[in-house]
């Protein structure tokens, strides 16, 4: 049986961060070595594939092709190792063994995957697979906002579940259902890491009231910060500045990934 | 009147190596000049034909920043010379002087400044010396303020509280250094008290779970068949990756 590890990344809300942190995640996991996967299910919108300075056009074959058989799961994995440039930070990636998957084009396929009757088994398998071909220790996914079907289905599959929050009531709301549900799907590890933080705000009393609400450790607290705003659609931030608060709060919830047993 | 000015220019950092019997000739071609208070000695862009000595009373040398705001570069007392510059370089006087209170300067008008230098060699080294002496001093006090900005940069102030003046023999550069010194010195006090401050300021965020939503929410996603199903499947998959 495969040792890969599943890492979702969830939250409540939308704009939290998640793109930008499975791509700072998976590349930071990556450079320390491990062979690492990126599911992209949300090719239309400018998320991970942009990060990795990738052209959708170029990604052909998607994970929905492979769940419905049409396709290789060694079609799909675009490696990023070979093509890291556009970037300084991009290019530290050169050599390393990183894949992307691209899935859901459209927004509505995946749900038609999911009328059609791929269930959960089915996209498990699917996922193992993607593990077990490419040899994979971490495999990332970049989940949907909200708590609909296709987002239980990968919460479920977790064998890590970070979910990102902002330091907000309404999120911390929601991210109470989230935690609860990520419980009562037996969820392994459960890590939580605060994005878009107020430099104002005093840290260290953040990460406190936030366990004690959760009873899950925060791994990281990111502050919101425009340098990341102004750069990161067009690299890797923390390949980039890895001097930067941002980058090193980063690295610390990749250590913490890197840390479950 | 003479013996006076003769006084005067022994007390001048630039002619002190400069022996008496040539200060009494440099002396006599001196002339007198009465400021009253906020008379303008020089203005900043003029060209500038002569030097002084300050006999008495005070001046400010001033320029005018960005907003247009008058800025005290410094400020001259007796026994101190200003204007030199120009007549050595030739450049436009790169600052305005204007008399703090009721004074009197010593003028010493550039030909007589060039026919002394020109006659007197030992006149001349003793300029030259006592500028050397100036250049190596501010030299050190510009790589000291280099190293200090650089650490307040980097939040290192410790500095700020170790650093003793440097003490150099060059009089009344020792009073503007030390100016130097304790201006910047508390620059960085406040630079170091408005961070403490602002440190301490950090805000404490406190949030409101209501809970009776959280339980309601929860269960509305729970109560569903197609949650039912996961879960089972959900537990029947980490059971066996538990066992793989
Ligand atoms: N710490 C931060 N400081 C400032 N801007 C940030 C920070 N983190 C992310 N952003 C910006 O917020 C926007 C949303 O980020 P990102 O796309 O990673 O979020 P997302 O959660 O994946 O969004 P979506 O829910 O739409 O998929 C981006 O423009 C990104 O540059
Ligand atoms: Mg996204």
């Amino acid at each position: 049986m495969n040792k890969g590890k599943i890492v979702s990344i969830h939250s409540f809300r939308g704009g939290t961060g998640k793109s930008n942190t499975t791509a700072n995640l998976a590349a930071q996991v990556a450079m320390a070595g491990k062979r690492v996967g990126v599911v992209d299910t949300d090719i239309q919108s400018p998320g991970i594939h942009v990060l990795f300075g990738l052209d959708e056009n170029k990604m052909g074959k998607t994970m929905n092709d492979f769940l419905h058989g049409k396709a290789t799961i060694r079609e799909i994995g675009f490696s990023i190792g070979d093509h890291s440039s556009g970037g300084e930070g991009r290019a530290k990636l050169a050599g390393k063994n990183l894949w992307l998957f691209p899935s859901s084009i459209r927004g509505r396929e995946i749900s038609q995957i999911l009328k059609e009757g791929i269930d959960f088994n089915l996209l498990n398998e699917g996922l193992q697979k993607t593990i077990t071909e490419f040899d994979l220790d971490y495999l990332f996914i970049d989940t949907h906002p909200g708590l609909n079907e296709e987002t239980l289905l990968s919460i479920a599959t977790s064998d890590i579940l970070i979910i990102i929050l902002r330091p907000d009531n309404q999120d911390l709301q929601g991210t109470s259902v989230t935690v609860d549900i990520a419980r009562s799907l037996d969820v392994p590890n459960l890590l939580l890491m605060v994005n878009k933080a107020l430099p104002k705000y005093d840290f260290a009393e953040l990460k406190k009231e936030i366990e004690d609400k959760f009873n899950a450790p925060v791994t990281g607290i990111l502050p919101l910060s425009f340098d990341l705003a102004d750069n990161a659609s067009n690299d890797l931030f923390s390949l980039r500045f890895p001097d930067h608060d941002w980058s090193k709060a980063l690295r610390g919830v990749a250590e913490a990934v890197l840390a479950v047993e | 009147m003479k013996s006076d000015v003769l006084n005067q220019l022994q007390k001048t950092t630039i002619f002190k190596n400069v022996s008496d019997d040539v200060l009494a000739e440099v002396a006599v071609k001196a002339s007198t000049r009465k400021l009253a208070k906020d008379e303008i000695l020089m203005r900043k862009g003029e060209k500038g034909d002569s030097l002084f000595l300050i006999h008495d009373g005070w001046v400010k040398i001033v320029t005018v920043d960005s907003k247009g705001d008058e800025l005290i570069i410094n400020k001259c007392g007796p026994g101190e010379m200003i204007g030199e510059m120009a007549l050595l370089d030739g450049i436009p006087r790169s600052a305005t002087v204007i008399a703090l209170s009721d004074a009197e300067v010593l003028e010493l008008k550039q030909d007589v400044f060039e026919e002394i230098l020109k006659q007197r060699a030992d006149v001349s080294l003793a300029i030259i010396r006592s500028y050397s002496e100036r250049l190596r001093f501010s030299t050190t006090y510009i790589e000291k303020a280099i190293d200090w900005s650089q650490k307040t940069a980097e939040g290192d102030y410790s500095f700020a509280e170790q650093a003793q003046p440097l003490i150099n023999s060059a009089g009344s550069d020792d009073d503007k250094a030390a100016q130097l010194l304790s201006a910047f010195f508390a620059m960085v006090r406040k630079v170091k008290e408005r961070e403490d401050g602002l440190k301490q300021q950090l805000e404490k965020l406190t949030f409101e779970i209501d809970q009776a939503r959280r339980k309601q929410e929860f269960e509305e996603i729970t109560g569903t068949e197609f949650y039912a199903n996961l879960k089972e499947q959900a537990r029947a998959l980490r059971q066996k990756r538990a066992q793989g």
